[in-house]
């Protein structure tokens, strides 16, 4: 069956970036827009998007099952509480790892697609089993970096493999962006970032404390605090991924005093 | 009063077939009004003197050069180098895809230029016997390597390594040459730190032993 079912990838090459919280944020901002979504946790080796999402004590069955034949997809899949349109599709145990191949990857995801509109599978770090697994079951990608040397090298040996994978489109956001770090040179600018990685720029995230506090109260922020910075910035990514026209700023072209107008682009949800 | 709006004129010349470029263009220049004008050469190999020798023929006529179009890679690196807009007229000769091997496009004194179209990103590696074009940047990160000269029409941030069979005389050239590590026959040299002058092509060459970079002369490029 043939769908128009959208299955993204959200992937980064170097660990600890900010995939799993883009994953769970994208997903609630995505259900709340009454789009069907499912998140599935690819990271098989690491699995944690259950407990962002606050989910993690009501898994029964697990991806795995569900290839084994011992449950059916919707027997596995979790509906998230205060977002009916939000599902999760957990991770199998850390073994999985030694037998799951792309064929089972790209099993899932097409039972997925028949009841879903959005599928986000959340990548596991590096570019080996898991990573190769992922890329063979998805259709476009979000690769997430953060302003940073080495996080930009990893996302650029990503983007190399996901272009040879055949992967389109690619799109960029730049995670834990400060605006005031930039201005004062001591962070890349987001021009530094997309001049290397030439893809087209979904969002930035900017660097926002209520992303930890809300990661250890499983809660995604998009879900409990809608108005902090990094919420209306995943928010923002949400709509555009949509399709919806919302302007970027680029915060080093933002003139002098930063505070401010940061403070007001905020409000006037930009980023 | 009414501002005089002049439109780009676009010129093509014929086939090369070993004619003198000069009188193919004055001819075809002749009917002009003065103004911004394109130029396709096709198949003409123009090097970095004659490109500059076509600036002054047009500029006598009040014609301004906007963009070179060519079938060669050559011709344009060499524009480039003046500080001029190109564009590569695509054949099917040409790949444009990263996946495939690279072609042969110019045989010539057995020594063969490889050419290939795409950005080599992090972790790729073009490695080729013979002198080595790209059209794309080469990222941190990426190597790009020949035992000939390697030439970069975009920009160089990653490692280049030319005559890596120990040809002293291959250089490396780049839109941008602004690498991690430049290699030479067997010198290694850290890239520059200070940022490029805008549109001005740089070669890379060795002379007594250390490598110089200076802006791009026709050298790699000229018929040997
Ligand atoms: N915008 C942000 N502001 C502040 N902290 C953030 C932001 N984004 C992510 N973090 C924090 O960074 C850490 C890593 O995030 P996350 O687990 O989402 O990364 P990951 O890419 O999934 O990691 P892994 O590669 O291990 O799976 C977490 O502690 C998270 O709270
Ligand atoms: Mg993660």
């Amino acid at each position: 069956m043939a769908t128009n079912t959208r299955i993204i990838l959200i992937c980064s090459g170097k660990g600890g970036v900010g995939k799993t919280t883009l994953t769970a944020n994208l997903g609630i901002a995505l259900a709340r827009e009454g789009t069907k979504t499912v998140v599935l946790d690819a990271d098989f080796g690491l699995r944690n998007l259950d407990l962002l999402l606050g989910l993690e004590n009501r898994i029964i069955y697990t991806a795995q099952e569900v290839l084994e034949e011992t449950c059916r997809l919707d027997q596995a899949l979790v509906k998230h509480k205060q977002e009916p349109n939000l599902a999760l599709l957990p991770a199998g145990n850390p073994r999985m790892l030694d037998w799951l191949k792309p064929d089972d990857m790209q099993r899932i995801v097409k039972m997925l697609e028949n009841d879903f509109e959005y599928v986000l599978i959340d990548c596991p770090a590096g570019v080996e089993e898991g990573f190769k697994n992922a890329v063979s079951a998805t259709k476009e990608a979000i690769v997430v970096t953060n302003p940073e040397v080495s996080a930009v090298r990893d996302a650029d040996r990503v983007i190399g493999l996901l272009n040879t994978n055949g992967v389109k489109p690619v799109q960029l956001v730049l995670n834990r962006v400060r605006p005031k770090m930039i201005a004062n040179q001591e962070m890349l600018s987001v021009e530094d970032v997309t001049d290397i990685l030439a893809l087209p720029l979904l969002g930035l995230v900017l660097e926002d404390e209520e992303v930890i506090v809300s990661t250890n109260r499983g809660e995604p922020l998009t879900l409990s605090n809608v108005n902090s910075p990094a919420s209306i910035c995943y928010s923002n990514i949400a709509k555009r991924l949509k399709g919806e026209d919302i302007p970027l700023i680029d915060p080093a072209k933002s003139g002098s005093s930063l505070k401010n107008k940061f403070m007001r682009l905020m409000q006037t949800k930009i980023f | 009063m009414a501002e005089e709006i002049t439109e780009t004129q676009f010129i093509s010349l014929p086939p090369s077939r070993k004619a003198d470029w000069t009188k193919a263009i004055k001819a075809k220049i002749y009917p002009l009004k003065p103004g911004p004008v394109l130029i396709d050469s096709a198949d003409w190999q123009l090097g970095y003197r004659e490109i500059k020798r076509l600036k002054s023929i047009l500029e006598n006529s009040g014609l301004r050069l906007i963009c070179l179009n060519s079938d060669l890679p050559e011709t344009l690196v060499s524009a480039s180098a003046l500080g001029i807009q190109t564009h590569l007229n695509i054949t099917n000769t040409i790949n444009s895809s990263m996946q495939n091997t690279p072609k042969t496009i110019n045989e010539r004194n057995s020594q063969k230029i490889f050419f290939q179209k795409g950005t080599l990103r992090s972790g790729e590696t073009l490695e080729v016997q013979g002198d080595v074009l790209l059209l794309g940047d080469v990222n941190p990160g990426a190597h790009i390597s020949a035992s000939g000269h390697v030439m970069v029409w975009g920009r160089l941030r990653g490692v280049a390594h030319a005559g890596k069979e120990g040809n002293k005389q291959a250089t490396i050239t780049a839109l941008q040459l602004r690498p991690l590590q430049l290699r030479i026959s067997e010198v290694i040299a850290r890239g520059p730190e200070e940022k490029p002058e805008e549109g001005l092509a740089e070669e890379a060459s060795l002379e007594k032993g250390i490598i110089v970079i200076k802006p791009a002369s026709i050298r790699a490029f000229a018929d040997e």
